[in-house]
């Protein structure tokens, strides 16, 4: 097997030693292969991608394919089976140098140039790519992304009318009945072995949680919060704020926000989308639980007025600073509710 | 919802107490003396203003005189704050969560919401602020009557009773206060360390600070608490063993939220000392603090290399160091420190041994979920990415039927006397093959049993002997928390250390098919902790494997990372 030059693996790892902290951690988290097994076996996704590139050769066929964060490389080689002239995969952990070896041992290796660093400082061999493939999205669609590495690369390299897979995505979000739960997470501070902790229960409370909601605790119709379109979006638009309703419906509680995403690859011949919701199957990604301090008493029918404003860190943008407020009105003044949460997604 | 006050007309006419209720509310005389009056925040109607006042602050959380006192309200005043509520309830907005007096500006609130509000009428009734010295209230200082009097006993006894809490509330706050100046402090001392300073310029040096940085999170503590194995284990042993708690001088080191030295406090530790490096000590502080035991619990942010004590000796050192093979990111190395530094000379060390265990592992299925699979990912070869699974240990929880062989105890740790550096070392283990082995020998699991001795020269805990046999051995006399240990073997309940799993790499070396023939059979070798190099918190290990009819033995060495 070509064995990578001990030499390549200890400058990467200098280059890694020399960033930030954060951001070390952040490509450090990727060297493990742990992380590269559940994100390949989680099937909606990987599925998705094969299918969004595989089943379209002819968009494929003699194009120049840039991946952005390849990984392992499962996607540059998904463009290679569809018949990709060349493809660029470019990824700053040292995950890379196994992707090298899995494209060798694949008999790719003339296909595909693997390129280690970030996207903001190497030279690709072509001056352009027709299209930019890259799984870049996060927890929340947007902790820890790439999608600011992504329009990087769309304005640098990708060529005038080039594709980009996935290219659309949307961030929704609905209220949920959440009491054992919400218990079991933010009451438990309340009384540990019979000490009181409440002042880890206010970090709990800013802490979105990412898990698995139950399809049947959603009390109210999904909202979308965030649509963006690849093409045309900016890395300032990863700052938003957006106000929303959430309507009920059925009579019940709302104990938390959830939200999840939408992922659409619209340039195939045959729209693939995937979604990442409490209605459909299992992925990584999970959802985000935001807990409200209130307890929303709702009635059928009934509107909670919502707004969330997402900014990433200051100090670290990977991280995101995120303000819920909401207001419920109703005739009933005791049911009458209204407050904002600031969470912090770090 | 509270039922010790009449309902307002509506719930009332299903209600069956009715001439109860006529009684207190219809009845001519008493509504010329007691008019009804409406509740603050919705509508019902109570007999008097206290008791509609206590509703509010009972039920609602609005206590109408505290902002009235605390705004310093004069007639007019609290007219404004009666309609000022009044109205924000008709329209159904919430109340600011602490009313000011900016709230109450502009004379349109003297305008009555409620058409002959009662409640206004009776504002000179209202109780006195608790400040008796306000002038111009003579009326609420006019001589009691005599009926009046057990009431006015009553109430003066309640003052009294109030006047000791704000006292208390005082000292509380003095006492917090001091707290949060010691944390600011030591913010701030921290600020003016260089070494604390990043630079981006150089690259880190120090491989500990992620690993405090890892701990300043809620989540982590919130496993590590919930990890009821553990916690209900230095519980068990803490409150069971009083009497080795009372009047001593405690060291907690590694002190996390707090919930050991907590524990120790409650047991009757005289002085608690809770030492951490991570910032959750902040939170440790506040928690203990929460719980009324700052005046027992002292926290000090820091290494336990680097913090004064305030004391020279300590009677007891507790601390929860243990780490994913018992020995990665060994706190242990600092607790031994603080051992040869601080214990008493008859101290005690809670917990007090640890017991390492290994044992061989053929599970085919595990090998197909996690090592094949690489081999066809979606039709692609990822042979690469197996070569990391046999460097790396996996940390993972394991079934006993994962086991080929039995369990061998291969070191033994008494934390007494252990010195730091027998924490590396080479031990021998060794092994005898199920009955039913068959399949390929795929790796080896290690795990370890913790025990909490009450005493240095506890008999009983040998080198090999288990948590559950020793907790066992307490005799017919012995209560449970007699004898408190716990394992984070495959045969217990699952802990956060889970197990650690090491795979042979059966390509390099032929894979030994094992059946019949090796029923019964020992297996056996050696197994060295090895420091690794450039990670102080960093361990590799190393394992030598064979059967005795084997000659040769084979060898793997591993990282935990």
């Amino acid at each position: 097997m070509a064995a990578v030059e001990p030499m390549d693996i200890e400058v990467a790892e200098q280059r890694l030693k020399a960033m930030e902290h954060s951001e070390q951690h952040y490509f450090n988290s990727y060297n493990h292969h742990g992380i590269h097994e559940e994100m390949l076996k989680d099937e909606v996704r990987t599925r998705s991608y094969m299918n969004a590139i595989v089943q379209n050769k002819h968009l494929f066929k003699d194009k120049v394919v840039l991946d952005v964060g390849c990984g392992t490389a499962i996607l540059s080689m998904f463009a290679v089976k569809a018949g990709a002239k060349h493809v660029i995969g470019v990824d700053m952990s040292t995950i890379i140098f196994k992707a090298r070896e899995i494209v060798k041992v694949n008999g790719m290796e003339d296909k595909i140039t693997l390129i280690q660093g970030k996207m903001e400082e190497i030279e690709i061999p072509f001056p352009k790519v027709d299209i930019i493939i890259s799984e870049w999205m996060g927890y929340f669609l947007l902790y820890e992304s790439m999608l600011d590495t992504v329009l990087y690369a769309r304005d640098k390299f990708l060529a005038k009318d080039g594709l980009i897979f996935p290219d659309k995505a949307t961030i929704f979000v609905a209220g949920i009945e959440d009491g054992d739960y919400k218990d079991e997470k933010i009451g438990f501070w309340d009384n540990v072995y019979g000490f009181n902790y409440s002042p880890l229960k206010e970090t709990a409370l800013s802490e979105p949680l990412v898990d698995t909601v139950e399809v049947k605790a959603v009390v109210t119709d999904p909202t979308a919060v965030l649509t963006l379109d690849l093409y045309t979006c900016t890395t300032a638009d990863l700052a938003f704020s957006c106000p929303f309703d959430l309507i009920a419906r059925r009579d019940d509680f709302i104990h938390a926000l959830v939200a999840w995403f939408d992922i659409e690859f619209t340039a195939c011949h045959k729209p693939v989308r995937f979604s990442t919701g409490p209605h459909t199957k299992y992925t990584h990604w999970k959802q985000t639980v935001f807990y409200l301090k209130d307890v929303l008493t709702v009635q059928q029918g009934e509107k909670v007025e919502c707004s969330l404003h997402n900014r990433p860190n200051e100090k670290n943008k990977r991280d995101l600073d995120i303000k819920v407020q909401y207001r419920l009105d109703t005739q009933d003044p005791t049911r009458t509710a209204e407050g904002q949460c600031l969470y912090k997604m770090c | 919802m509270s039922e010790s006050y009449p309902r307002s007309d509506s719930d009332v006419s299903t209600s069956g107490d009715e001439a109860e209720w006529l009684d207190t509310n219809n009845s001519d005389d008493e509504q010329e003396e007691a008019p009804a009056i409406t509740s603050l925040v919705d509508n019902r109607v109570f007999p008097d203003a206290e008791s509609m006042l206590a509703y509010c602050k009972t039920e609602r959380g609005l206590d109408f005189l505290a902002v009235r006192d605390r705004l310093g309200l004069d007639f007019h005043g609290m007219v404004k704050l009666i309609n000022f509520i009044r109205k924000s309830v008709h329209e159904g907005t919430a109340l600011p969560a602490e009313i000011s007096a900016a709230d109450l500006e502009g004379d349109g609130l003297l305008k009555p919401v409620l058409d002959d509000d009662a409640l206004i009428l009776c504002l000179d009734d209202l109780p006195p602020p608790a400040s008796t010295a306000v002038a111009g209230k003579e009326k609420a200082a006019a001589p009691a009557s005599a009926a009046e009097a057990p009431q006015v006993d009553a109430l003066l006894q309640k003052n009294a009773e109030l006047q000791a809490e704000i006292e208390q509330l005082a000292k509380q706050f003095t006492s917090y206060r001091l707290a949060v100046q010691e944390t600011l402090d030591q913010r701030w001392k921290a600020d003016e360390e260089p070494d604390d300073v990043p630079s981006k310029n150089e690259p880190k040096k120090d491989d500990s600070a992620y690993y405090f940085e890892s701990y300043a999170h809620n989540d982590i503590h919130e496993v590590m608490l919930k990890d009821a194995v553990r916690t209900d284990a230095y519980r068990d042993f803490i409150y069971g063993n009083k009497h080795l708690f009372a009047g001593k001088v405690v060291l907690d080191i590694g002190c996390g939220t707090g919930i050991l030295s907590m524990f120790c406090a409650k047991a009757g530790a005289k002085t608690v000392i809770a030492v951490d490096k991570s910032d959750i000590i902040d939170k440790a502080r506040e928690n203990i603090f929460a719980n009324g035991l700052s005046d027992t619990i002292t926290c000090l942010k820091g290494r336990i290399e680097e913090v004064v004590l305030p004391v020279a000796k300590v009677d007891m050192i507790v601390s929860e160091w243990m780490g994913y093979a018992l020995l990665y990111e060994a706190m242990l190395p600092s607790v031994l420190y603080a051992r040869d530094r601080y214990l008493a000379p008859d101290g005690l060390l809670v917990p007090s041994h640890c017991n390492l265990w290994v044992a061989p592992v053929a599970d085919a299925e595990y090998v197909a979920d996690h090592i094949a699979f690489w081999r066809d990912v979606y039709g692609f070869d990822m042979q690469p990415m197996q070569r990391d699974i046999y460097a790396d240990s996996r940390v993972q929880t394991m079934n006993p039927a994962a086991l080929c062989g039995t369990p061998s105890a291969f070191r033994s740790l008494d934390l007494h006397t252990v010195a730091v550096g027998e924490l590396v070392f080479s031990a021998k283990w060794e092994s005898t093959l199920a009955a039913d082995v068959s399949g390929a020998l795929d790796g080896f699991l290690v795990w370890w049993d913790c025990f909490f001795a009450q005493s240095r020269d506890e008999p009983g805990i040998t080198p090999s002997i288990t948590a559950q046999e020793w907790s066992a051995s307490g005799g017919r006399d012995a209560k449970e928390e007699d004898r408190v240990a716990f394992t984070t073997g495959p045969f217990g309940t699952e802990t956060h250390w889970k197990q650690i799993l090491f795979l042979i790499d059966n390509k390099k070396k032929a894979p030994k098919q094992l059946g019949e023939a090796e029923a019964g059979k020992k297996i056996s070798g050696e197994l060295e902790y090895i420091t690794a190099e450039g990670h102080a918190r960093g361990l590799k290990i190393k394992i030598t494997w064979g059967l005795e009819e084997e000659g040769e033995k084979k060898d793997q060495v591993w990282a935990l990372n």
